[in-house]
């Protein structure tokens, strides 16, 4: 990978892809089961979360504070993360 | 709608301005919601149905659902760097990118069509299994999407290679790129709860 000849945002935009496939494997290994449901669910919300937003600002370019789409979009990332909480915690107690 | 763009995909975009164009965003915000009721679904059976859910994850092809969520992500870095290229001119550049990006989407239904037959010679099959039917729902609806992305960026790559966009009008390309990234936003969601949550 030619990252030394990139630009600013060529080298940004690509060390973000570097760490999304990095939470990516990090939910894989959680999916092996060596967490607790609870934790695991935690994890998971925290993890799709950051993906998301992530996502959001850096693929789709929605960063300005001020803009109604990407608060609605960015939003929806903390909504989503929260009902898996919510799921997942549910399973822990009914497990 | 106020609209600020951000660094990179968006970095030299003025503010006030909607990316790609309104009626792209009306899909993207109409897919969005379909997805999230689905996850509310989701979420009922789970609660209804916990013990198909919590053996459920146990059941699926976990590495296919990794590469799937892997070729997603890269699938979507190459849309951004064709973003990049036309906004400097490079057209060519765009077009590559483009022609990979569209590469990625293939790849992911193939590894997809590759879990389904696994499915089948393994018995995850669409009966009696609350989770795997939510399985079958959630993926079958993300697919379609991924198919009608790839239609978008077949229409982009061909626009590009005809030298319709510029850096000053480039708004086709980015509306189809905008649409797989949602593609890829309901992807992320699907991955952790199929294949990881118990």
């Amino acid at each position: 990978m030619k990252i030394m000849q990139m630009d600013g945002q060529e080298r940004q935009v690509t060390l973000v892809w570097l760490g999304l496939v990095a939470l990516t494997l990090g939910s894989a290994w959680l999916g092996e089961g060596l967490a607790s449901i609870g934790i695991t669910a935690a994890l998971v919300a925290m993890i799709v979360a950051i993906k998301g937003l992530l996502v959001i600002r850096y693929y789709m370019g929605l960063a300005g504070r001020g803009s109604r789409l990407g608060q609605v979009m960015r939003l929806y990332f903390v909504v989503v993360p929260l009902l898996i909480l919510l799921a997942g915690g549910a399973g822990a107690v009914l497990s | 709608m106020e609209m600020v763009m951000g660094a990179p995909a968006g970095g030299l975009e003025a503010a006030g301005r909607v990316p790609g164009n309104r009626g792209m965003w009306v899909g993207i915000l109409c897919e969005l919601t379909e997805f999230a009721l689905m996850f509310l679904a989701y979420a009922w059976f789970k609660q209804v149905h916990p013990a198909d859910f919590h053996h459920g994850p146990a059941m699926l092809n976990t590495a296919s659902g990794v590469w799937n969520t892997v070729v997603m992500l890269t699938s979507g870095y190459f849309a951004v760097r064709a973003l990049l290229a036309i906004r400097r001119n490079d057209a060519a550049a765009a077009r590559n990118w483009l022609v990979a990006t569209l590469a990625g989407g293939i790849a992911f239904l193939l590894i997809k069509a590759w879990e389904f037959s696994w499915n089948i010679d393994h018995g995850v099959v669409g009966t009696g299994n609350s989770f795997v039917a939510m399985y079958y729902y959630l993926t079958f609806n993300h697919l379609v999407h991924v198919v009608w992305g790839c239609l978008g960026l077949i229409w982009a790559i061909l626009r590009t290679s005809f030298g319709a966009y510029s850096p000053e009008d480039h708004d086709g390309l980015e509306a189809a790129v905008l649409y797989w990234h949602a593609t890829d936003l309901a992807w992320i969601v699907i991955f952790p709860l199929l294949y990881v949550l118990r």
